[in-house]
């Protein structure tokens, strides 16, 4: 299931996990409507973002870090960051697939503002 | 060795000077739906040829290339002024977008190019515009720290079609501060396989 911005669920300001994947995966229909046709990605949980035998590139990966960071200030009132020091010294990398991101973004949620 | 012949190199692309011979490859980049952001080109092969050789010496027109040399993209550094200290970063196109997924082919090249007007060509300031329909290319220069500084109305004839053109500016601190930070997570995260 994905959420447009709008119809985001606020779970008293801690997101779940589905509702996190749902942004993911919103963030990356996003880009999908920014690209042409012959450059759709197939959206899902397992669909890899970057690294090996990844979908995205650089330009790609911005668009949707940006987009997550912002659907979660959105629904938690939360600002976090997916490219700080923290995010680059994960044992897995959080860009390296959907459950990845959507993990680490939830980890985060999880912590004491 | 005149900057103008230098290779700027990286870790996963380098970059290289433009050369009359990528008339072909560069015609048919620009021909494909992904560069229809791009201002109007050549209309054909020759005329790309002719517009490469024309390039001013003051102009740093760049292939992108992966490590094993495969040319996948274009960018530029242009307008120039070396009294104002500033530059216009440019024609900045992926080509070829299979061969960079999951590399960070973009981002090392606008690090690359930043690099050239930052610290050897000693500039303060870049700035150019983007069409406001490329919402790709918009979020991912004010990620990299361009601010917005304004909108020029019906600037751009794109597709038969008038669009306003967006003005973004980087300055060397936040390039200092924000951008290059940015960039080194995103090639990094390259790196963790």
């Amino acid at each position: 299931m994905t959420y447009s911005p709008e119809e985001l669920p606020m779970l008293d300001h801690r997101l779940d996990h589905d509702a996190v994947q749902g942004m993911v995966l919103h963030a990356l229909e996003t880009l999908n409507d920014e690209r042409g046709a012959d450059d759709e990605l197939v959206v899902g949980p397992r669909t890899r973002l970057f690294g090996a035998d990844a979908e995205l590139d650089s330009l790609a990966l911005v668009s949707v870090i940006v987009d997550v960071e912002e659907a979660v200030s959105a629904a938690s009132g939360r600002t976090i960051s997916l490219t700080d020091d923290r995010a680059m010294s994960q044992e897995t990398s959080p860009y390296t697939d959907v459950e990845s991101l959507t993990a680490y973004v939830v980890e985060l949620l999880s912590e004491p503002a | 060795m005149a900057i103008d012949d230098r290779v700027l190199r990286g870790e996963f692309v380098n970059l290289r000077p433009l050369r009359v011979a990528d008339a072909e490859l560069t015609f048919r980049w620009r021909s494909a739906d992904r560069a229809r952001f791009l201002n109007a080109g050549a209309r054909t092969v020759e005329e790309q040829a002719d517009w490469i050789a024309a390039r001013p010496v003051a102009e740093h027109n760049f292939i992108i290339e992966l490590a094993d040399a495969r040319p996948v993209g274009m960018v530029s550094l242009t307008d120039i002024d070396r009294v104002d200290r500033r530059g216009e970063p440019g024609r900045f196109l992926i080509g070829d977008e299979v061969a960079v997924h999951g590399v960070p082919a973009a981002v090392e090249a606008m690090k690359l190019l930043y690099r050239l007007a930052f610290d050897d060509l000693d500039l303060v300031r870049v700035c150019g515009t983007v069409a406001a329909e490329n919402k790709l290319m918009l979020k991912w220069q004010k990620f990299l720290g361009m601010r917005e500084e304004g909108r020029l109305r019906d600037h751009l004839l794109l597709d038969g079609r008038f669009q306003d053109a967006v003005l973004l500016g980087l300055l060397v601190e936040d390039y200092r501060t924000t951008t290059l930070p940015r960039m080194n997570a995103l090639i990094a995260a390259a790196r963790s396989r």
